[in-house]
Order: structure tokens, then sequence, then C-alpha cells
């Protein structure tokens, strides 16, 4: 990814509406009795296109600015997103993504990743009540959920940084000129 | 060159990772001062966000809604039926209730528990995400009265309580959070014990350590107990309303002294809560 200060803004832009849809609208909401969760999808979408540094700086600042907005312990979703923004890239670093439905995937399995390692850091500082089993279909249907609206986030999210995107610029480059009246 | 990118990205990798310890350690020695700031900062944009996109969540509501619907139909029938019955009860006893406090000159004391408090309504305008948290962020804070450790109800019942306060935001600590307990007390057998939620489940609650020399039944109301005793009292007025027992088998209470209870208030659909601020805690 070429990072310019007009992409900075653009990536700073997409977080903080990110943040905000979340707790204002999709937090709020119930599906099936469970609320979807945007923002391990939206680490996993900036991972993917930008790389692991990327990933890993926006997981931070999300999960900074999560905390700081509800008034809860600061760095544990800090530290959850940027290991899934991270991982993310990683894998974007490794593998070229062909198919579109594998953003979605991973968008599924890292919402999954990034549950269950948010309830670990939770246990290891002390849970002071019982765990129901109702927690398994709160996180199955919140990975579900990750898989539909991770797709369009990809897509949403590759439109909006295209221009720092090194394969797209790539890909309009070697596209032949239009001649008019030809 | 490719290895000073891969050392380059690690660097920055272990100093966030440093960097969420530091903030954890920072958060955890009582600092809330950081979040406070940036709380007050955007809880105006976070109340335009709220009220902007309130109908595509009613939206989305209504579909979940319509879903359960059947199910509720049948049991809120049931449910209205044995209410009609409790309400002639309880207005039979008010009547009583009255003339016996009248006989024993208490008459001056309010039999309503919150005629001290001053309720201050608020919009929740933001919730936690995760599931292994449960708190939602009101538009009211310090400037409104609001304190840590205000109770906080709805229209149907006990919410939570106030867990941080900033100017003009306040964090509700909800009755399913993990950290929550309210002493609580069994109507009209009078047991007592501790509501502690289920963590992952937002519609039941465990009414614990229970006497065993009371009994608890089925559909039998819970309200706050809000005891006073040496200087200390709860963080609860007395008597509001928590929920109703659900499953309460004798087995169950003898072995582990613990009851089921239903929340009244809706936790997962909050939108207008009031805090009863004021109030003595001596």
């Amino acid at each position: 990814m070429i990072l310019t200060p007009k992409i900075l803004a653009r990536i700073v832009a997409t977080c903080l509406i990110g943040v905000l849809l979340q707790l204002s609208f999709f937090s709020q909401i119930e599906l099936f009795h469970v609320s979807p969760d945007i923002l391990p999808a939206l680490v996993v979408c900036l991972g993917l296109l930008g790389g692991s540094l990327t990933g890993a700086v926006s997981g931070f600042a999300i999960g900074f600015f999560v905390d700081c907005l509800l008034v809860e312990a600061l760095g544990i979703t800090s530290l959850v997103l940027l290991g899934v923004g991270y991982l993310a890239g990683l894998f974007r670093e490794r593998f070229e993504i062909h198919s579109t439905v594998l953003p979605a995937l991973l968008c599924m399995g890292f919402t999954l990743l990034a549950e269950l390692g948010f309830g670990l850091i939770q246990i290891l500082l002390g849970l002071d009540a019982p765990l129901s089993v109702l927690i398994v279909r709160d996180l199955l249907l919140k990975s579900v959920y990750a898989f539909f609206l991770g797709w369009p986030l990809y897509l949403l999210i590759r439109r909006v940084l295209r221009p720092a995107l090194v394969e797209e610029s790539t890909v309009r480059r070697r596209r032949a000129p239009t001649v008019l009246g030809a | 060159m490719y290895r000073k990118q891969v050392r380059r990205r690690r660097a920055v990798l272990a100093l966030l990772v440093v960097g969420s310890f530091v903030l954890l350690t920072l958060t955890y020695q009582g600092s809330h001062d950081l979040q406070s700031g940036v709380s007050t900062i955007f809880s105006p944009v976070q109340s335009v966000a709220d009220r902007a996109l309130k109908p595509a969540r009613d939206l989305v509501d209504w579909f979940d809604k319509t879903f359960d619907a059947r199910g509720e139909n049948s049991r809120l029938k049931s449910e209205l039926a044995k209410t009609r019955r409790q309400a002639v009860a309880g207005q039979v006893a008010l009547q009583e209730n009255a003339q016996l406090r009248k006989l024993l000159k208490l008459d001056r004391d309010s039999p309503l528990v919150y005629t001290n408090y001053k309720e201050v309504t608020s919009r929740v305008i933001a919730r936690s995400p995760t599931v292994w948290r449960s708190s939602v962020t009101i538009d009211a804070g310090s400037g409104d009265g609001v304190r840590v450790d205000d109770a906080v109800i709805s229209g149907d019942g006990l919410v939570g309580r106030i867990a941080s306060v900033g100017p003009g935001s306040s964090q509700v600590m909800l009755l399913t959070d993990h950290a929550s307990g309210v002493t609580a007390k069994v109507l009209p057998s009078g047991a007592q014990g501790v509501v502690k939620p289920e963590v992952g489940n937002p519609e039941e609650l465990i009414l614990d350590f229970l006497s065993s020399t009371k009994r608890v039944h089925g559909g039998q109301t819970v309200v706050t107990a809000g005891w006073r005793a040496q200087g200390f009292a709860s963080h609860f007025p007395p008597g509001l309303p928590l929920g109703e027992v659900t499953n309460a088998s004798i087995v169950e209470q003898e072995a582990s002294e613990q009851v089921d209870v239903r929340p009244y208030a809706d936790l997962r659909n909050l939108d207008l809560v009031q805090v009863l601020t004021g109030g003595s805690r001596e």
C-alpha cells in the first residue's frame, strides 16, 4: 500500500465511521438475539488491503477508540484487534487473494478468533460470574454475521483505498488507453 | 531491504503490544481521565449518530421481534391473567397496609422507595459490542447530577448502576455484566440473596446465596433489598423491581442455594433510561 497523507486521512475516517456505526447501530440491534460486531471484520479488511503494519496499527487505534468511548479498561480491545489486523495482513503478504469469498471467510474466522481472544483476556483478568453455554451461540452467530457483513465491507474499503493499492494502480496502468472516435 | 522491512514491522508490532499492556496497567491503577476526555469530545457526535440511526435500528428490531412475537403472545396472555389476580390481591394488601401503618404511627415514612431521589432521564448512545462486557453509554453525566453508583432504571425495572461518569456522558454497568451483583429479596417470602449474571445469557440472572430456610417458587417477584447497616448501604434503593423467578426447583435450591430470575427490563433493547440521583448514601 502506498501511504500518502490523503490515504491516511481516508483510513482514519474509515476507522472513525466504523466505530461510530458499531456503537450506535450494530451493537444496538439484534438478529436472533445476537448483535453483529463489524470491528474485527473492519480491521481484517484493512489488514488484507494494507498489509500487516496497517492492520496492526488500525486495529490498535480502533480498539483504543472503542475503549475510550465506552469508558472501559484501555488496552484489551486494542490488544485483540491489533493481533487480528496483524495476522490478516500477514495472510495477505503470504498468499494471493483471488476468490471474492475468501475475504468474507477470513472476516468470519478472525471475528471468531477475536471474540475468543477477548474472552481469554477477560478470563485471565478475572471473570466474576459463571459462563453460560449460550455464549457459544453468540460467538458462532457473530462470526456468521461477520461473513455476510465482511463481503460488502471489503469491497467498500477497497474502493475507498483504491488509489493506494499497488495491484489496482498496476492494473490501471496496464489497461490500454481509450481512443475516442476509433 | 526485505529484512529491514520485516525488522521494522516486528518492532512496530512489539511497540503496539507493549503500548496495550501499558494502557491496561494505567487503567487498573484507576486512571480514567483519558477515556473521559475522549468520551466528552465524541458524546455529541454519538448522540447525533444515535438519533440518525434510530429509524434503521427500529426497522431491524421490527424484523427481529416479528420472529419472536408468536411465542411471546401466549406467554404474555398467561402472564396477564396472573398479573390481574396479583393486582387485586395487591390492592387489598395496600389498603390493609395503610390501615396498619396508621395504627402503628408509621405513616410518616413513605412506602414508596425512591421518593427521595431525583430521576434524570437519558438516552442510550452506545453499547459494548462484545458479549464479554455488558455496558451502555448514556448521554447524561456529572453536569446533570449523575454520580458513580447511582441506580439506573427503565420503565420495567432495574437496569444497572453507573460505573463511571464524565461531564456529558456516563457508563452504565448492566445487570448482565460479569462484575454486577445486586442484593435482592423475593416477595412475598422475603428470602434474600444476591442477583448475579450468567455471562453470555442476557435473558436470565441467578439469585445466589439464598437462605435455605425460606422456599422460593416460580413466578414470585424479585426486588432490590436495599440494605443499610453500620454506616454502609446498598447502591440501590429498596423495592426496585428486578425480575421474576422462573426456575426454582427444590433440588437446586437445596444443592446450590440459587434460583433463576428473568429480568423485567429488556436489557438488550434499551433506548431511554432514568438515573436515580441524590438520595441518602451514609
